[in-house]
């Protein structure tokens, strides 16, 4: 870890249970985790390592929200929070951050919520406990924003399902094929109704190994190299229909709230990563010198540095609000239960605040790893450094996975001036 | 069966730095820890407890201000069973004499344990003398530079252990109770807590008993009940930059050479 | 010291006849009374009450301290052989026992120490104390700390030192424990310092890590004990054929103070290697580069008759294990010479290494923090500044 340290004043409003949690993410991380693994993991590429999902599963971080009677560890959304905080400080490069808290826990939680016996036992407990992977697939080469617009079909046949489709840039896919598991795919049940084509749209889960499931080679991403991206094609695979998410045609709005808690997760983990880059950072121009004067003196340096931390600090209060408006939401829902009637905050809120810290906090990392490298000059750009596998990383998230930058700014102006002003039908 | 494992809650010294100019100890924001060697302590009860056909309970004992709470939790969520806090006013200032007192005083109250552990050595103070001066109050054995416990017998009353001393490593056994002061192995990985453990800690009692509930008077403890004093405390003087050489190796070798000879450490 | 509870005490005897030291009695109404002065807190009285009547009340030996005098050094042995502590210790208790206007007195406990007590002598002792008998072959805490607060009671010395070896850092705090009294652990300095007309022993030890020297007196307790670190006194000259009185006492231990064994020996296993106690400490850090370049290190610490060190990175990647590791989470040393190769001078680091009379660094980095503790800095590549050194110490070998 750092010399600097830049979170010490975060720890006066935790709990005691999340001063644990803190110390104990960061012990193993410094043990099981340390930066220099994260730079070989990136040199060398996927599948992301089993040992450290089996690992981070034993400390009981994947899907903590989940509660005990389902294999979980009963978090409060905040607790879960800072865990993918500390969880993009452990690992910059957001690979982590990526496979193990944006997918497996926001959208496994999800999972959790609204799958039945059959969902919780094959696919939801095995991924808890490191044994399986689960991954999420919605984009099609068609696109992914637009959420409603795919093409990917299933057709009843007695008590199975017949799918057939193609699904692209998804994360996860050779470590789905490596461990087993399975993906939440969304499929059309029906014709997509002109004025509202998120109906008629189902989720299921496909286990990786279904006859008919036809992985791709992986792309070769940019960035965050430890966790795979690929695609696969569905050529008339059958499930049955207990592996059906929730009810027919409302897949929609289970991918909705998917999204929901990925983007609060990834929000934090990009906290985290712009903390260990504002570290390090801090560490190398207290430290070097030119002209006579280490480079912090510069203001040129130092006030860039001050504009990162002070909006870095503002995004981790905005993830801890948005954490505590999500954990509220739930809690008035009920277990099981999609949220209709707005209690404190209406789900308009919510998404608008979720949108906000998807934005910005992986933009602000990307910026400070930006910054970072311009300080260090020649030495930042290098790949191994901690700088450039941060910046290749947290990039993803720039660019449009979890719901890139544009749609962000869609909710949250629709969700703040009105649905009228929405621009795009 | 009950353990009872003593810990204390330490600055991190690997965290602390000197102010330069004045040759003092910056101690603003240095994170308290658990002392390692006690963490090390309360791991070796754990496995001993997984180990043990019997029921263990363990208990974690601290004697030290209020937030030395924090250090408990954390014994809490690696696998105590019980937290107890022996924490007053009337309590501070302790050498290691009264401190090894208070601890007496809270076994007392607890009604005593089986078998007793604590770090060999806290990383502040460094004295080592808690563990078997709490032992001659409790008139047990005590058993210090302990690097592990091989076997447990707790129906023929005895167990075995592994001691560093100055010539090697022996093998003991010993009646129990006994305290043992134990030394941190070098391949000593401590026990990471998990999620569950942790919101199980939540639920586990933690006690805080002060000077009422110890009884005894004032006298014997904290300051007063001291037999040390410290009178002054002044930082350790530097011996300033001796003599510096930049140049070819062979010379730099002749500048040591020379100086060995001066100081007799090799023949002339 | 013990408590008795005159209710609950029938006045049977037995615990009269147990106590080794003969503090108990029973008084006019038939009840036991402890001799406070005498009670060594043994506890064999305590298993001996029918009743329960007899519980352990350890309390601070506070009361007269004009009773007390002299000057004790414990004479730590092994296999019979007085280890260098011993003598280091009677050379500064030289010192403070003319201070004191005191006698200077060894204290030698083993099975066969008669050579062990006479060296005392040698070294400056005007008396020694021994108990000698086969139970005492190993040292164990017990029988060791009742040994020596038996003599403690009995001939109530003003000063006790012991060195801070592990053994005295057993011993020295159990006895402290029984008797109740002050101790001061692992001492740099020692001194006298007058108060209220008495002079006290003035105890100087590093602490908060060595960030800071403190000053210690133990004003109310008699004897004012210490455990010393080895090396910070020398050791003064062996003088031949010195008398020293030996006062040879028996010590009657019950079977019960037997309360730990010594099974085996551990073998194979690597224990101390003596960075604590050596004269010569050859230490190295990442600057050496590879676990195989520690062989130049070796070859040194050889020609010096000295012992390799190292600073916690090494530790951390397993290229020497924990028992050379100097430092603050390693061991503190205070040898004659301390040699750095390659360290850069971390802090915790600096502290581990403070009280060595002499630091040689060699470091590539001419900023090394190593430099501003040394005496002597080479600025330069280890690899070229060693074995030119070595050709030097073994040509001076050769000639």
């Amino acid at each position: 870890m750092a010399d600097t340290d830049l979170a010490r004043d975060d720890e006066f409003e935790l709990t005691e249970e999340q001063k644990l949690l803190k110390e104990s993410l960061l012990d193993w991380g410094e043990r099981e985790l340390p930066l220099t693994r994260v730079i070989e993991m990136n040199q060398e590429g996927h599948p992301y390592p089993e040992d450290i999902i089996k690992s981070l599963a034993n400390l009981g971080v994947i899907m903590g929200p989940v509660p005990e009677e389902h294999g979980g560890s009963g978090l409060s959304w905040e607790d879960q929070a800072i865990i993918a905080d500390q969880i993009g400080y452990i690992d910059p490069s957001i690979a982590t951050a990526a496979g193990l808290m944006a997918v497996e826990t926001g959208w496994g939680y999800t999972l959790n919520r609204y799958g039945n016996e059959t969902i919780q036992e094959k696919f939801v407990k095995p991924a808890i406990n490191g044994d399986q992977f689960v991954g999420i697939a919605t984009t099609e080469p068609g696109g992914g924003s637009d959420v409603a617009g795919f093409e990917s079909t299933a057709e009843r046949d007695g008590d199975d399902w017949i799918l057939n489709g193609e699904k692209t840039f998804i994360s996860g896919t050779e470590e789905a094929q490596k461990m087993g598991g399975a993906f939440w795919v969304n499929v059309r049940t029906g014709p997509a109704p002109e004025d509202a084509p998120h109906k008629n749209m189902t989720s299921f889960c496909v286990p990786v190994d279904a006859d008919g499931m036809n992985f791709q080679e992986p792309y070769r991403d940019a960035g965050r190299m430890a966790i795979s991206t690929g695609g696969f094609i569905m050529e008339d695979v059958r499930i049955p229909d207990r592996f059906r998410l929730g009810e027919v045609d409302k897949g929609f709005y289970y991918t909705m709230e998917g999204f929901d808690n990925a983007r609060i997760l990834i929000g934090a983990s990009s906290v985290g990563v712009t903390r260990r880059v504002l570290e390090e950072a801090a560490d190398y121009i207290k430290e070097r010198e030119t002209f006579g004067n280490p480079l912090a003196k510069y203001e040129g340096i130092q006030f860039e540095f001050s504009d990162l931390y002070t909006r870095m600090k503002a995004l981790r209060l905005m993830y801890q609000q948005v954490a505590r408006m999500q954990e509220k939401r739930y809690q008035e829902a009920g277990k099981g239960e999609r949220k209709r009637e707005p209690k404190t905050y209406s789900s308009t809120d919510v998404a608008r605040w979720i949108s906000m810290i998807k934005w910005k906090a992986p933009h602000l990392a990307k910026e400070a790893a930006d910054k970072a490298m311009h300080w260090l000059g020649a030495a930042g750009y290098a790949d191994d450094y901690v700088f450039e596998t941060a910046w290749k990383g947290v990039m993803s998230y720039c660019v449009g996975a979890e719901g890139g930058a544009n749609i962000q700014k869609i909710v949250i102006g629709r969700e703040t001036l009105g649905p009228e002003y929405v621009p795009y039908k | 069966m009950d353990f009872l494992v003593f810990i204390k809650q330490v600055p991190d010294t690997d965290e602390v730095k000197v102010d330069e100019e004045s040759g003092t100890i910056i101690r603003e924001g240095v994170p308290s820890i658990l002392n390692p060697f006690d963490e090390y302590a309360l791991n070796l009860a754990l496995r001993l407890k997984e180990g043990m056909e019997d029921e263990v309970n363990i208990t974690a004992m601290s004697m030290g201000p209020p937030q030395a709470k924090d250090a408990l939790k954390k014994c809490l969520a690696i696998g105590a069973d019980r937290g107890i806090l022996l924490s007053d006013k009337v309590f501070g200032g302790a050498d290691t004499w009264a401190t090894s007192f208070t601890l007496f005083k809270g076994v007392e109250k607890m009604g005593g344990a089986d078998l007793y552990f604590s770090g060999q050595e806290a990383t502040d103070g460094n004295t080592a003398q808690v563990g078997p001066e709490l032992a001659s109050h409790l008139n047990l054995s005590s058993m210090t530079y302990v690097e592990d416990v091989l076997d447990i017998n707790p129906k023929e009353g005895y167990l075995t252990a592994k001691k560093e001393t100055d010539e090697g490593f022996i093998k003991l056994k010993s009646e129990l109770p006994v305290v043992l002061s134990c030394m941190t192995p070098p391949d000593f990985e401590p026990k990471i807590p998990g999620v569950k453990e942790i919101m199980k800690a939540k639920n586990k009692p933690l006690d805080t008993w002060n000077h009422d509930d110890l009884g005894g008077t004032e006298e014997e403890y904290g300051l007063e009940g001291s037999e040390s004093q410290v009178i002054s405390t002044y930082p350790p003087p530097s011996k300033g930059p001796g003599e510096k050489f930049e140049g070819p190796a062979e010379e730099g070798a002749e500048k040591i050479f020379a100086l060995l000879k001066d100081e007799g450490v090799c023949d002339d | 010291m013990i408590k008795i509870d005159r209710e609950e005490c029938i006045g049977c005897g037995e615990c009269v006849e147990v106590c080794p030291v003969d503090a108990l009695s029973l008084d006019s109404e038939e009840k036991a009374v402890v001799d406070e002065d005498t009670c060594t807190s043994c506890g064999l009285c305590i298993s001996t009450c029918p009743t329960n009547a007899i519980e352990t009340k350890i309390m601070a030996r506070k009361g007269d301290t004009s009773q007390y005098s002299g000057v004790w050094v414990f004479g730590e042995t092994n296999d019979g052989n007085l280890k260098e502590v011993g003598p280091q210790l009677l050379g500064k208790g030289r010192e403070l026992a003319s201070e004191f206007n005191d006698q200077l007195s060894a204290v030698v406990i083993g099975s066969d120490v008669k050579d062990a007590a006479a060296k005392c002598g040698n070294y400056g002792a005007e008396k020694v104390y021994m108990v000698e008998g086969e139970e005492f072959d190993q040292y164990k805490t017990l029988p060791f700390s009742f040994a020596m607060s038996q003599l403690i009671s009995e001939f109530k010395p003003r000063v006790v030192l012991y060195g801070a070896t592990h053994l005295g850092r057993d011993l020295a705090p159990s006895v402290a424990g029984r008797l109740g009294l002050g101790l001061t652990a692992d001492c740099t300095g020692l001194s006298i310092k007058e108060e209220d007309g008495e002079k006290l022993l003035l105890q100087t030890r590093p602490a908060f890590g060595g960030n800071l020297i403190a000053e210690i007196v133990c004003p109310n307790t008699r004897p004012q004990m210490a455990t010393v670190r080895p090396n910070v006194f020398s050791c003064p000259e062996e003088t031949e054929n010195s008398q020293p009185e030996i006062i040879e006492r028996e010590v009657d231990l019950n079977p019960e103070l037997f309360k730990v064994e010594i099974l085996e020996r551990l073998s194979g296993e690597e224990g101390e290697v003596g960075v604590e106690e050596a004269d010569v400490v050859i230490a190295g850090g990442r600057g050496v580069g590879s676990e195989e370049n520690f062989q130049l290190l070796e070859e040194l610490a050889d020609a010096l008759d000295g012992v390799v060190g190292c600073s916690r990175p090494i530790v951390e990647d397993g290229w020497l294990s924990k028992a050379h590791q100097v430092g603050q989470s390693g061991k503190t040393v205070s040898p004659k010479l301390y040699i750095a190769c390659g360290i850069s001078g971390a802090i915790q680091h600096k502290v581990g290494i403070r009280d060595s009379d002499t630091i040689i660094a060699i470091n590539k980095d001419p900023e090394a923090p190593i430099f501003d503790v040394a005496d002597l800095s080479v600025v330069g590549d280890l690899h070229e500044v060693l074995p030119e050194l070595l050709e030097l110490l073994g040509g001076e070998d050769g000639s």
